[in-house]
This record gives C-alpha cells, sequence and structure tokens, in this order.
C-alpha cells in the first residue's frame, strides 16, 4: 500500500518508494533515499515536525517535507 | 597560516574532537546543534611523531608546523536548510585553501559519508575520522577501513573522542592529505559491485 509519510501512523514501518524531486539532495543528507527502510517514531502536534528511524538513528522532519515523500508499506 | 576546518554531522563528536586538538575548552554536550557558532584554536602539526627528550629538536622544530584549526556547526549537507547550516557552508566556502577533517558518526556512516563525499567533491583535501567507533563496535557493525581508504583515497582513521584514540594517527595523516577526483572514487565503486 502507498501513503504520504506525513500519513504514517505509529511503529509503522515501510520503504520509501520516491521523493520529489527538488527534495531529493535535502533529505539525502539525512539518510533518506529510495529504497531505505523507515519507520515512524512519532509526530508532534499542531503539525509539528515528525521523528522518523533511518539506519537506526532518529531524524526529524517538518510535517511539509514529509508530505512530499512517498511510501511503500506492508498491508 | 594554514587552516584545518572541522565538519560533520550534528552530534558526531566535533567539539570534542576540537577541544583534544587544541587544549581549549569549547562547549560539549550530548545534543544536536551545541555548536551554532564556530571556534578557533591553534595547534602544531608534524609528520613525524616525537617522543621522549628533545635529542633533535633542531629538526622538529624544522618539520612542525603551525595550524588553524576551526571548529564548524553540523551539517548535513552542503545545501543548507538552516542558519547554522548556513554558517556551515559559507565558511567552508571562505576556506579555498583550507584542509578537512571530516568528523562521522561510525555508527551512522551512510549520511556522514555523504557529507564527506560533498566535501571531497569540492576539491578540498579530506581527512576522514570514524569517530564513535566504540559505539559501532558496541553495535557488532564491521567497517573495513582499509577498504574506504582505497576506495576514497583519503587518509582514515577509527577514532573515539572522548577516550582521545586514534587522535595520534589523526594528526599525523594531516600532511598526507590532498584532493582526489570525484569521478575516481566513482570508478571504484562501481569496481565493487
Amino acid at each position: 500500500m502507498e501513503k504520504k509519510l506525513s500519513e504514517m501512523n505509529y511503529e509503522e514501518e515501510g520503504r520509501v518508494k520516491s521523493i520529489e524531486q527538488d527534495l531529493k539532495n535535502k533529505v539525502a543528507g539525512m539518510g533518506i533515499r529510495v529504497g531505505k527502510n523507515l519507520k515512524m517514531i512519532t509526530k508532534h502536534p499542531l503539525k509539528g515536525p515528525m521523528v522518523v528511524e533511518v539506519d537506526g538513528s532518529h531524524t526529524s522532519l517538518a510535517l511539509s517535507v514529509a508530505g512530499r515523500i512517498i511510501m511503500e508499506v506492508k498491508r | 597560516m594554514k587552516k584545518i576546518l572541522l565538519m560533520g554531522n550534528p552530534n558526531v563528536g566535533k567539539s570534542v574532537f576540537f577541544n583534544r586538538l587544541t587544549g581549549a575548552n569549547v562547549i560539549e554536550s550530548n545534543y544536536p546543534g551545541t555548536t551554532v557558532d564556530y571556534a578557533k584554536g591553534y595547534m602544531k602539526v608534524s609528520s613525524e611523531l616525537y617522543i621522549g627528550p628533545c635529542s633533535k629538536c633542531a629538526e622538529r622544530e624544522e618539520n612542525t608546523e603551525d595550524f588553524e584549526i576551526i571548529d564548524v556547526p553540523g551539517t548535513f549537507s552542503l545545501e543548507p536548510k538552516d542558519k547554522a547550516e548556513e554558517i556551515a557552508v559559507k565558511m567552508l566556502e571562505g576556506e579555498k585553501g583550507a584542509l578537512v577533517i571530516c568528523v562521522i558518526d561510525a555508527s551512522k556512516m551512510e549520511r556522514g559519508l555523504y557529507l564527506c563525499l560533498e566535501i571531497i567533491e569540492r576539491g578540498y583535501p579530506v581527512v576522514l575520522a570514524l569517530n564513535m567507533w566504540d559505539v559501532a563496535e558496541d553495535k557488532n557493525m564491521q567497517i573495513d577501513v582499509e577498504k574506504l581508504k582505497s576506495v576514497l583515497n583519503i587518509p582514515v582513521v577509527p577514532t573515539i573522542a572522548i577516550s582521545g584514540k586514534g587522535f595520534k594517527e589523526v594528526v599525523l595523516s594531516i600532511k598526507k592529505a590532498a584532493s582526489v577526483g570525484v569521478n575516481e572514487i566513482m570508478e571504484k565503486v562501481g569496481e565493487i559491485k
């Protein structure tokens, strides 16, 4: 199933399917690229940033950024 | 005076590195973004190790060179996303002749190498320090340092900044660092597959 990274639920895991072109280089420095497995750790209230796990480390992303990353989620 | 920039992702230990190399005492904490401005310090670098009484004082003096070391705020890439990153990138761009010690978290190699490659790509001579080596060991990660050295063609040194492991080698490597073409690296990476 496909969904935006910003729509992922707590503890949900998935694989990065696509990233908007102009965002690719920005998130690559954080270890996020197509094919990477991510786990959603938490979302902050009031449209605050979300925290995801990449390669065993946590990194935070603005919700607007997460909305431009498409994930492939199991089931 | 030649300059050395300490660069790397946020929260990998650049400031601990800086304090160890210069004997300074800048604030360190276990939170990303502790260094938002920069700090400068000085150190003497020689290509050989001299231990014990000063029997070859003149030679030692001759082989030693003063360097200015700059502790740069952490950044994930050279495309700045916030003020601290902007400072980091501007500092790098403003120091065209500088050498860079790229400090990366050995347990988070991928994103560290991303930044490191960006710096190499811009033509700076780089020494790569795989910091937090103990953390990577605790996580049972196996890192082939020799292979990294041969692929990147730059000095690569495992370090533990808080205990001081690897610092002698880092300092001795400084004079060996030279610019490398990214195309050469890409060719070697291609061979691995």
